[in-house]
Parts: C-alpha cells; sequence; structure tokens
C-alpha cells in the first residue's frame, strides 16, 4: 500500500484493488510519484512513510482523554500540566511533540468556557489527539468561531450562559491548545479509565462539554 | 485597481471572521493516499526539505480558486510538488514521468492480471 | 531567563544580550497590532489589524519568525511570541455574545507595538 520499490510489481500497490471502482485518483498518483521519486533519489527512506503512518495511527483521542481524566483525579497532575502542557505529557505519557510546539492546557470552569480553533490553517494538538475532524478545518468554522463563537456552540448543542466567559483561542504560530473540560457531577466514584471513556475529541476542542452518555448519544 | 488589491493583501486561507455557513460536522476517514500525503509532510519535515511553516505558504500560494476547490490533501501534494521544484530538488518532467509510469502499471496490472494482490 | 545586563558582582564578566533576546513586552502590556499588509505569507490573520489587547504572557524560549520560516530562513536571530488577549468587543464592533468573551492568540513581537 505505502511505498513501492520503484519497479517490482510483485509488492503492494497503492491503488485501488483490482475489481473494485476506478483507478487511483490525480493527487494519489501524484502522491505517488513523489513519493517515489524522492524515495529513488535517497531524500527520503523507503520505510518512512509506512512508519509515520503508524506513528499518526497510534495518534488518537483516547490519549487526549487518559490525560484529561488524570487530571480530574490527581491534582499535582493538573498543576504540573497547566504550568507546562508539553513537558508533562512527555514525562507522564510519553507523548512527542512537533518541532518547537508547545501544549497550552485549557480549563475550563463554571466561569470560563474555552474553544480552540485555527483560522488560518488546521493547527490542531495532534500528538494527543490524531488528526483533527473535517469540520474543524472547513471554512465555516474556522471563519466563525473567532466572531461568533457562542452562535457556532449553539450549532453543536452547546449553550455558554452569559455570565461565563467564552474564550477563543486562535492557534497560530507554536502553541497548540487543548480543552480541560469539566468533570460532571455524578462521577465521583468512577474509575480514571471510566472518566476517561466520557472524554470524546469535541469536548478537548471545547464544542461540546462532557456528558455521561460519553457522546454515545447523537446531538 | 483598488479591487484587486484585496487579492493580494488578504491570503485565501485568511477567513477568521468572514460570513459563512452553518457548521456541517462533516469527518471522513483519510484515503490511503491522503494518510501517506500527511506522513510525507512529517518526513519532509523530519528530513529538512520542507518545514511546516514552507508547507503552509505553499498552500496559500495556490491562489484562492485552487485553495477553495482542491480538497485539504490535494493542496498539500500540489504545494509540495510546486516547493520541490522551487527549490531544484524535482523538476516537472521527473514528476510527469513518474505519473506516466504509474498510471501504466495500474493499466498493466488491470489488464493483465487474473489474481488480484491483495492491497495492505 | 534574558535579563539586560545581567552582572556577577566580583566574578569579572558581564552577560550583554544579542540584539533582539530580551523581551520588549511583559505580561500586563497594552499592544496594538501593527496595521502592515505584507505580499505574501503572514501569520496575523487580517481581523487583528490594528486592534488593541493585553499581553497575558511572553512564551520561552524565543522563536523563528514563522513569517520568514515559511520562506526556509528557519535559523538565526529569534524573538518573542506574546500571548495576547482582546477582548472580542475590540476586535468586532457589532459583537454578539458576552462582554466578556475574549480571544487569545500568539503574536510575533515585530507585529506589535506599545500603547
Amino acid at each position: 500500500m505505502e511505498s513501492s520499490h520503484g519497479h517490482d510489481h510483485a509488492h503492494d500497490h497503492p491503488h485501488a484493488e483490482l475489481g473494485q471502482a476506478g483507478r487511483p485518483g490525480y493527487y494519489d498518483m501524484l502522491e505517488t510519484a513523489v513519493r517515489e521519486l524522492l524515495v529513488e533519489r535517497k531524500l527520503i527512506g523507503a520505510d518512512e512513510i509506512r512508519r509515520q503512518i503508524e506513528v499518526l495511527d497510534s495518534r488518537t483521542p483516547a490519549l487526549g482523554a487518559k490525560i484529561v481524566a488524570r487530571a480530574w483525579v490527581d491534582p499535582a497532575f493538573r498543576a504540573r500540566l497547566i504550568a507546562d502542557g508539553r513537558a508533562t505529557c512527555e514525562a507522564d505519557f510519553g507523548v512527542t511533540f512537533y518541532d518547537d510546539t508547545s501544549l497550552i492546557v485549557l480549563e475550563n470552569t463554571d466561569k470560563v468556557h474555552n474553544l480552540i480553533v485555527c483560522t488560518l490553517c488546521s493547527c490542531y494538538p495532534r500528538p494527543i489527539l490524531g488528526l483533527p475532524p473535517d469540520w474543524y478545518k472547513a471554512k465555516p468554522y474556522r471563519a466563525r468561531a473567532v466572531i461568533e463563537p457562542r452562535a457556532v456552540l449553539a450549532e453543536f448543542g452547546t449553550v455558554i450562559p452569559d455570565d461565563v466567559e467564552i474564550r477563543v483561542h486562535d492557534s497560530t504560530a507554536m502553541v497548540r491548545y487543548m480543552v480541560l473540560p469539566r468533570r460532571p457531577a455524578g462521577t465521583e466514584s468512577y474509575s480514571e479509565d471510566q472518566l476517561a471513556a466520557l472524554v470524546t475529541r469535541d469536548t478537548m476542542i471545547g464544542v461540546v462539554p462532557i456528558t455521561l452518555d460519553g457522546g454515545r448519544v447523537a446531538r | 485597481m483598488t479591487q484587486t488589491e484585496n487579492l493580494v493583501k488578504r491570503l485565501p486561507n485568511d477567513i477568521g471572521g468572514l460570513s459563512a455557513e452553518p457548521v456541517q460536522q462533516l469527518d471522513h476517514v483519510l484515503e490511503p493516499w491522503e494518510k501517506r500525503c500527511h506522513a510525507l509532510a512529517d518526513v519532509l519535515d523530519f528530513h529538512k526539505i520542507i518545514n511546516t511553516e514552507e508547507k503552509r505558504c505553499g498552500v496559500e500560494a495556490l491562489g484562492a480558486e485552487m485553495v477553495g476547490k482542491l480538497t485539504y490533501y490535494e493542496r498539500w501534494i500540489v504545494a509540495f510538488a510546486n516547493i520541490l521544484f522551487r527549490k531544484g530538488i524535482l523538476a516537472p518532467s521527473d514528476v510527469a514521468h513518474k505519473m506516466a509510469e504509474v498510471e501504466a502499471r495500474w493499466t498493466n496490472d488491470t489488464a493483465g492480471a487474473s489474481t488480484a494482490q491483495p492491497r495492505r | 531567563m534574558s535579563n539586560p545586563s545581567h552582572t556577577a558582582n566580583g566574578a569579572g564578566y558581564r552577560i550583554v544580550p544579542a540584539l533582539g533576546e530580551t523581551p520588549i513586552f511583559h505580561a500586563g502590556d497594552r499592544v496594538r497590532v501593527l496595521t502592515r499588509e505584507p505580499i505574501g505569507h503572514y501569520r496575523v490573520p487580517r481581523y487583528l489589524r490594528g486592534k488593541t489587547g493585553v499581553v497575558k504572557t511572553v512564551i520561552e524560549p524565543a522563536g523563528i519568525d514563522n513569517e520568514e520560516e515559511g520562506y526556509g530562513r528557519n535559523a538565526g536571530n529569534r524573538r518573542h511570541y506574546y500571548r495576547i488577549a482582546f477582548p472580542m468587543t475590540a476586535i468586532w464592533p457589532d459583537y454578539v455574545g458576552s462582554p466578556r468573551d475574549g480571544l487569545f492568540i500568539e503574536v510575533y513581537e515585530t507585529w506589535l507595538e506599545r500603547i
């Protein structure tokens, strides 16, 4: 599926399975061409794409959920996480971050609700949440989250009272953000794993609060 | 000429505050090539061939029409090709020949194969 | 982290920070985003140009100018990014929401002036 070795057709091909609809699309073939040329010229290694796909696949919101659950049950961890998000995730969870990016974990409280967006592109805390959803990268969310956050939140079914301050964080440089949602009432007896199961990707972007059904009920 | 100045002054990706439609909570599972494309971005950055900011700059440089009409990873791969050409790492003819080869490979496989190769 | 003319008494040396190394702004400073209109790659959205906010944090360590980095210039001098808080009402004249609502964003030092 990934980097072929140029001319050996006995290996997997990165194209549609025979018998299925369609030749590879134009951009699929462009990607294949660029990648194979770079490998042939030894500018990238033959196996590096596959390896990096494994890295990407390993990153899912489940990691962010564990971090949130830990913060809910361990005040000292929470304090370190707020003080230095990157260092704490590196030390306690072995997360690796891109380049010089840092992580700021934003605490939701009864007075403050946080929301993250990247108006210019799609900056997102990938090392702890995985890849962002399409809607996060598309125009409506990016254009409107910074000018009418309450209307955008309402489209997600989230109504924030007027006496609660909304903070919108637009990522444009090196800082990446993750929302630390409020722990819901009625979870005092939950284990850390049970708490983590309540935390979905969208709660860590800030568009919805945590619910006891863990987001399983369609909005 | 003042009307066209705005095209120069506002990058096509700079959309914060512009009017837009309601958010549709769309998402899709990445196509294999899209995931390879994302991995390629990371590997290019790792090797200091194209850094993340150069990628962003390259996507912006596609211009408003392409930015509006190409999908997310389509923009990335075209931007990568352009940047690699500009840096003299690949030539357009290299990519053209290789794409023809890739296409021919597929055509030969579909024409000649009697047993399907399982895809990983 | 960077102190101007850091002197070790009696130790016989003086540290002089290089150009741009010391942050110009500090937490609590009121700053305005410049109204520059660059051609090419920029990372300060147009919606912020000319707007006034308050520095919340000086981001450490200093960083590469991402607008230059977009053209491959990713080494050399570093300056500070600042996390700035803007009341929504300072950005959008007809903002619909709470007057408490705000926007937080990182801005490179070369884009700011003190007011």
